[in-house]
């Protein structure tokens, strides 16, 4: 039930992202809530439900997409992964602690997706590389508590 | 004959000269009486409001609460109606474009947009079925909107122009100066590979040109804003400001070859 629970979860926030409002955009950034809730997941979960549910937001996200490799899915499941072994070798328990990890996942994920963007040839310029890397990780932790309830009310 | 016993006539005429005499007092009377009368007249008034108020109390907070509900219905219609008055002229205009246009175009709505802000796409209710292929230009009256690169079965998916990954053929309308127009991840566009002496300055018209071979020749691209050196001091590029609203566009012409 809560795994049926956890994908409609991703259809939901699925749709959010595609329906986004362009005036809730912050510099023509809009935050990442699939990233937030893989990484809630992996707090609020067992690892492989956390892994499983990380890729298929992932994919579901690369469906989306103009791109042809399936980068999100790739770094979602790293970002489960690298979140679950911190997770095991040092207590995360503080608010601010998880907070800081969404937003460390999140300007890695930005760095990867930007960095892949300009070596499949796209000419993006250094302010608007920075603007988004940078906005857009501020914005989803921003937004972290939310997914973070959204998450803990539907593993607990 | 008729005859009018004396007393009765002057009685008669004493009558009327005293009302002839009252009406043309009465103008004056009116102003300073009623002034006098007036907060007494506003204070029995307001008594007499609020005790039947409070007579009607219970007749009056249903009615209110009934009028209340009519309000925030009537409310609701009036959204909607506004909704679909601009949804209307919307259609209208694209309709009117559409038949004006010599182009063959396939008229879409934008179902959603990319989930990232890498990205700059939108994907919209029209697909193989329709005819749809990937490669097409997708335009809209104001003018370019972008390119399809997906095209499924019931959806397509459309590179918008200020996505990175677009290059467009381009030339300035005025002094036909070639130039290649990326997109660049924000409201602007920008125009590459100017030369020094390149014609173009602000306020220019963009369109597309026959070099490219996606696009059709002479659409719109928008207009240039800014002119400025790039960082190898080689070339000049120019900030195109799109015609089209790229961020809130809900309608779309994909162009047919």
């Amino acid at each position: 039930m809560k795994k049926l629970f956890f994908l409609l979860a991703i259809i939901i926030l699925v749709v959010l992202e595609l329906n986004w409002p362009a005036f809730l955009d912050f510099f023509y950034c809009k935050p990442d809530l699939l990233l937030i809730f893989t990484v809630a997941l992996v707090f609020y979960t067992d690892f492989k439900t956390a892994l499983l549910f990380g890729i298929l937001a992932g994919l579901a996200k690369d469906v989306f997409l103009p791109w042809t490799l399936a980068i999100n899915t790739i770094c979602f499941s790293i970002w489960s992964y690298s979140v679950y072994r911190l997770n095991s070798q040092i207590s995360i328990e503080e608010v601010y602690a998880r907070w800081t990890i969404v937003l460390v996942a999140a300007l890695l994920n930005n760095f990867i997706i930007g960095l892949y963007s300009v070596a499949s040839g796209n000419i993006i310029p250094l302010g608007i590389f920075s603007r988004n890397l940078i906005i857009i990780s501020v914005y989803t932790m921003a937004l972290s508590p939310l997914i973070f309830k959204l998450t803990k009310r539907i593993a607990l | 004959m008729f005859k009018l016993p004396r007393k009765t006539l002057i009685n008669f005429i004493l009558l009327a000269c005293a009302i002839l005499l009252v009406s043309n007092f009465l103008s004056c009377l009116k102003n300073p009486v009623q002034k006098i009368f007036k907060p007494q007249l506003s204070f029995i008034g307001m008594v007499k409001r609020e005790a039947l108020g409070i007579i009607f109390y219970h007749r009056n907070m249903i009615q209110a609460a009934r009028l209340q509900n009519d309000i925030d219905s009537l409310r609701w219609r009036l959204f909607d109606l506004r909704e679909v008055a601009q949804e209307n002229a919307r259609f209208k205009n694209l309709f009117n474009f559409k038949q004006k246009s010599p182009l063959r175009l396939v008229a879409a709505r934008v179902i959603g947009r990319a989930p990232d802000s890498w990205s700059s796409s939108v994907i919209i209710d029209k697909g193989s079925y329709n005819g749809i292929k990937p490669g097409m230009a997708v335009i809209c009256p104001q003018g370019l909107v972008g390119r399809i690169v997906e095209s499924l079965d019931s959806t397509s998916k459309v590179l918008l122009i200020n996505d990175p990954n677009q290059g467009i053929s381009s030339i300035v309308q005025r002094s036909r100066q070639e130039g290649l127009v990326n997109g660049a991840l924000s409201s602007n566009l920008i125009m590459r590979y100017l030369p020094d002496e390149a014609q173009i300055i602000i306020g220019d018209v963009i369109i597309t040109s026959e070099l490219s071979q996606i696009y059709p020749k002479g659409l719109l691209l928008g207009r240039v804003v800014n002119i400025g050196r790039e960082f190898s001091g080689l070339n000049r590029y120019a900030l195109i400001k799109p015609a089209a609203d790229l961020a809130n566009i809900e309608e779309v012409l994909v162009v047919i070859p």
